[in-house]
């Protein structure tokens, strides 16, 4: 017998995410992008210290995919790199409420680390 | 392998590029097949521009990817073996099937076979008690598995633990049978041992394993 069930999937439900995925999301909050260029953007913005390989990146992509936070944009060639066509990924709405999400997590974590004076308050 | 120890845009030789790409697509074999299909392609443009963008240590660069795969192969083999299991579950269920409607035949044959030994033995008198015991609980292990296969035919969580209830008292029903008369065909003991704790197991495996939609 085979039973259905209905499950409600919320953002909230779906964190914390991965320090990749919430990259990844990041990246594709300023709109499509390669796996490259996603790749070259998390390693500029983290300076270095998160550098995704092909593996973690395309793993991370596929289940984001699968979960419906990205969804594909098409392929086309990259001016700026050369002739190939490379696959592009861009954030879905529910994609871009789970990174809102997630990143309202994150603030409130820095707020109570600010609160007990883990760190220091707020720049101006 | 000398060559591929200069990578990068600075590569004196444009063969290092490509033997490169070699090693990498040998180890994208650690992927699963599925896996390298969908994206097998784009993750060796990928490593062609991490190799165009160049480093000055080589070693370092082939240490970076070996390390990728390791920490993401394992992971996505995992996946797609829960994903084939997951895909499996009707199957188990067919399994399933056909193992609670030979249950159910083999139960009945067990009781029946007994009843006719009782109605055997009494006719030329030489029924002893620990064979009427051993016959009494082998009727009782026939019935108990009988009532096993039905209820697990039915597929329905009461059906599911009314089986595995009713396989387990049938095991421990034959066993006693078996301590108390010691003579037992091999097929009696396949039947009345192997039976239910397949009854069990797949009873079991079929509570664990999600339902597909």
């Amino acid at each position: 017998m085979v039973r259905s069930e209905t499950k409600v999937v919320t953002p909230e439900s779906l964190l914390p995410l991965a320090p990749a995925t919430f990259q990844i999301l990041l990246t594709l909050v300023d709109g499509e992008c390669h796996g490259y260029a996603i790749m070259k953007e998390v390693a500029e913005r983290t300076e270095g210290k998160v550098r995704l390989g092909a593996g973690t990146l395309y793993g991370a992509l596929k289940r984001l995919l699968e979960s419906g936070l990205v969804e594909e944009g098409g392929e086309r060639a990259d001016q700026e790199l050369d002739d190939e066509r490379r696959r592009y990924y861009r954030l879905t709405k529910f994609g871009l409420r789970v990174a809102r999400a997630e990143a309202r997590r994150l603030e409130a974590m820095v707020r109570a680390a600010r609160r007990k004076k883990l760190i220091g308050p707020e720049p101006a | 392998m000398s060559s591929l120890m200069t990578s990068g845009a600075d590569s004196p030789r444009p063969n290092a590029r490509s033997r490169a790409e070699k090693i990498y697509r040998l180890l994208l074999h650690a992927y699963p097949s599925s896996f390298r299909a969908d994206y097998g392609r784009d993750m060796t443009q990928l490593f062609r521009d991490q190799w165009r963008e160049g480093s000055r240590n080589a070693l370092h660069f082939w240490c970076t990817i070996a390390w990728d795969v390791a920490q993401s192969a394992p992971h996505l083999r995992l996946e797609a073996w829960r994903g084939r299991v997951q895909a499996n579950t009707p199957t188990m269920g067919v399994i399933m099937k056909i193992i609670s409607i030979l249950t159910v035949l083999l139960g009945l044959f067990t009781a029946l076979s007994a009843v006719g030994e009782v109605a055997a033995g009494s006719q030329q008198g030489a029924l002893g008690t620990a064979y009427l015991l051993a016959i009494v609980l082998g009727a009782v292990a026939g019935g108990l598995l009988l009532t096993a296969g039905v209820a697990a035919l039915r597929d329905t969580p009461s059906g599911r633990r009314t089986a595995s209830r009713c396989a387990i008292a049938s095991l421990v029903a034959f066993l006693v049978a078996r301590l108390v008369f010691g003579w037992m065909s091999i097929f009696a003991q396949l039947v009345g041992i192997v039976l239910p704790i397949a009854i069990i197991v797949m009873l079991y495996r079929r509570r664990r394993a999600p339902e597909v939609a």
